[in-house]
């Protein structure tokens, strides 16, 4: 029995379906984060499980007990809202113990609670103040006090670090990590930001116009995306995506890329083989991670590599890494080599293919193909 | 339009940067003349011994001295001071209690708004006259109520000296609370909706939603309510005039109907001036320090 099943809940605003049946569950100290374009119903989700919006269809099961119809007060959960939605007219003392003070927790008793959570978000100092003269990331802090000090079942977030700047917001983010890890508290997430997504879930849930497109861990959605939406929805930059043909070539299945000028290129395929032999002859796309393509000195080994002369376009150092751009299957590909690597644009150079990382989807429905 | 030449521009360009001044010009004349020139002529007034007609002779405070002696003005003091605080409090908590009705959504919202709002695009001597007929005992309420077979109903504050002030309240609440409404409606709408949804997750009930998180952010509402409707309730001069002309006897006398009737028809031009220069104090005394602070307000 999970911790929070979400059953093929539907949401619909009179005509409109804005959730299409969502299936999701989660085990206690899970980390689930929602992400998904604008628009694709994380927050309408989040505010269900919150009890902020009605459930049209489908049920809602915490602890294995049907909540659908409680109300959200008493539902035992703790959300944090983008805007922080704090009180402007109480101090942050007061703020963060208002849900205790609703549940008629005695004075002292609040008191003391609001000590040790301050403590733990150092914002002790800031007790007396009133929101107005708070900055963001002092705001966004109490938000997260006022949800902590409950000690609730269950966290909801929603976008909590969208209005904070580049800097806070990666600060921010590793202290939400470590609150999870010290505390084990069960949280649901919502972003649209994939890195925050990648660094902070332990499941993560990749939505899409109300349906659920992919669920899994971190490094499942990363590497075995369930289909083409997701593939280049995750990862920054994002994953190559190129036309290729799938032939058999000397007995072993390839899939054939065109080069800029009238040759090709054949990739051995490794990765769903069995799959890819009922589309011999038939276009696919093919999905390659810009650090599945590297210099030859700097490839895994442990993968199968394939090696390749192309002709380099654009060169871009990062610092950390440096992307080198090249054209195959008439797409622009990016490849992630290693920094002071001696490359320029125009000179042919030979890329490392890993092809033991290739995916590869169906054109048309845009879902992966695989073994199933 | 293709530009025209240059030359002409010039001209236009400079036309067009005097046109407004020249338009405002004359009003602008008049305005500093009937109103701000007006404020001191009668402030002069109320230092002279002016009876029927303007007389420039100088008394010094013998005017105010009898202002402040007069029985009437004791009255219309009295009344102001009664009809103003239960005026503004009734429209404040009226028009706010209203507001939080339409706010929750109902379906006929669009409709309840405008008539509530009526009432405020009506003239006081409308909405005077018309509650006259309605709270005279021989013609409204009270004779409907009888012919309907209710034989000892009986509403005769309008002609009963003790009540009379109440009936003037009533009638002016009823115009102005829709507006009141109005003005919370809007601020209850600029309200941030994720903050509400926190405090039903913190487990507040919706009346302590309400009272602890939504009414303390209302207060520049309130400010602006109380503003508007004192300085309403020192300028009530119409609606006393339709309903009750002043009366039973001196009993609704209020300040502007006491100016006006020291001007007009006692011939006491200077203790009116007095009684005038007086109220515009006091309104001057609400309305500058808020206008400079909402001016101020909407500068940072
Ligand atoms: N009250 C409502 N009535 C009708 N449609 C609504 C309502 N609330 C939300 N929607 C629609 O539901 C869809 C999902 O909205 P939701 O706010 O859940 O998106 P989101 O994934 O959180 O987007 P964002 O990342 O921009 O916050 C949107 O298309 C929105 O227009
Ligand atoms: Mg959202």
């Amino acid at each position: 029995m999970s911790f929070l099943h979400i059953n093929n809940i539907k949401k619909r605003f009179g005509d409109t379906t804005v959730l299409k049946g969502i299936d999701i569950a989660i085990e206690k100290g899970d980390f689930l984060v929602l992400v998904g374009p604008s628009g694709c119903g994380k927050s309408t989700l989040l505010n269900m499980i919150a009890g902020l919006d009605s459930i049209s269809e489908g049920e809602l099961l915490l602890n294995g007990e049907r909540i659908n119809e409680l109300h959200p007060a008493r539902r035992d959960i703790a959300m944090v809202f983008q805007s922080y939605a704090l009180y402007p007219s109480m101090t942050v003392a007061g703020n963060i113990g208002f849900g205790l003070e609703m549940r008629k927790v005695p004075k002292a008793q609040r008191r003391e609670a609001i000590q040790k959570v301050a403590r733990m978000l150092q914002i002790e100092s800031l007790l007396d103040r009133k929101p107005g003269q708070l900055s963001g990331g002092q705001r966004q802090r109490v938000a997260m006090g006022r949800a902590l000090v409950r000690d609730p079942q269950l966290f909801l977030f929603d976008e909590p670090l969208s209005n904070l700047d580049a800097k806070l917001r990666v600060d921010m983010r590793t202290e939400i990590k470590q609150l999870h890890q010290r505390l084990n508290t069960t949280i649901v997430y919502v972003t649209h930001d994939q890195i925050e997504a990648m660094t902070l879930a332990t499941r993560i849930a990749v939505m899409r116009a109300g349906e659920l497109q992919q669920l899994g861990t971190p490094q499942e959605v990363y590497d075995d995306p369930s289909n083409l939406f997701v593939a280049g929805f995750m990862g920054s930059p994002s994953m190559n995506l190129l036309r290729a043909d799938i032939v058999r070539h000397e007995g072993v299945l390839h899939a054939r890329v065109r080069k800029r000028n009238e040759d090709v290129l054949m990739l051995p395929i490794e990765r769903d083989a069995e799959a890819l032999a009922g589309w011999e002859g038939r276009e696919v796309i093919l999905g390659i991670r810009p650090e599945a393509i590297t210099d030859p000195a700097s490839a895994h080994h442990d993968g199968r590599i394939f090696e390749a002369e192309l002709e380099v376009e654009l060169v871009e150092p990062t610092g950390a890494d440096m992307y080198v751009v090249t054209h195959l299957g008439g797409r622009e590909i990016n490849a992630r080599m290693r920094p002071g690597t001696d490359i320029s644009a125009g000179t042919p150079t030979r890329f490392a293919f890993d092809v033991s990382r290739m995916v590869a989807f169906d054109p048309d429905s845009e879902a992966r193909i695989r073994h199933t | 339009m293709p530009s025209s030449p240059p030359r002409h521009g010039e001209g236009r360009g400079r036309l067009q940067q005097w046109l407004p001044k020249l338009v405002l010009a004359p009003s602008f004349a008049l305005l500093l003349f009937f109103v701000y020139g007006f404020i001191v002529w009668t402030s002069y007034i109320s230092f002279t011994d002016s009876g029927m007609l303007p007389d420039y002779t100088w008394v010094g405070l013998e005017q105010w001295s009898k202002l402040w002696r007069s029985w009437t003005w004791g009255i219309a003091l009295h009344n102001i001071w009664v009809f103003g605080l239960l005026y503004i409090v009734s429209c404040t908590v009226l028009g706010l209690l209203l507001a939080i009705l339409l706010d929750q959504r109902i379906r006929a919202e669009g409709v309840l708004r405008t008539i509530y709002l009526y009432p405020m695009a009506l003239s006081f001597i409308v909405t005077g006259t018309a509650w006259q007929w309605f709270l005279n005992p021989g013609l409204g309420l009270e004779k409907t109520m009888r012919e309907l077979g209710w034989e000892s109903f009986t509403f005769n504050w309008l002609i009963n000296a003790d009540m009379a002030i109440y009936t003037i309240v009533i009638a002016a609440v009823w115009q102005a609370t829709g507006f009141i409404m109005a003005m919370f409606l809007a601020g209850l709408r600029g309200i941030d909706g994720e903050m509400i949804k926190a405090a039903q997750i913190d487990g507040a009930p919706t009346w302590k939603i309400y009272a602890r998180i939504i009414i303390p952010q209302l207060r520049p509402v309130f400010l602006s309510a109380i503003v508007v409707l004192a300085h309403l309730a020192i300028k009530s001069f119409d609606l006393v005039v339709a309903m009750t002309g002043g009366g039973p006897g001196n009993s609704t006398a209020v300040p502007a109907t006491f100016m006006y009737s020291y001007a007009f028809s006692r011939n006491e031009m200077g203790i009116a001036a007095a009684s005038a220069v007086f109220m515009l104090a006091v309104i001057a005394a609400l309305i500058v320090p808020y206008l400079y602070s909402e001016l101020r307000g909407g500068r940072s």
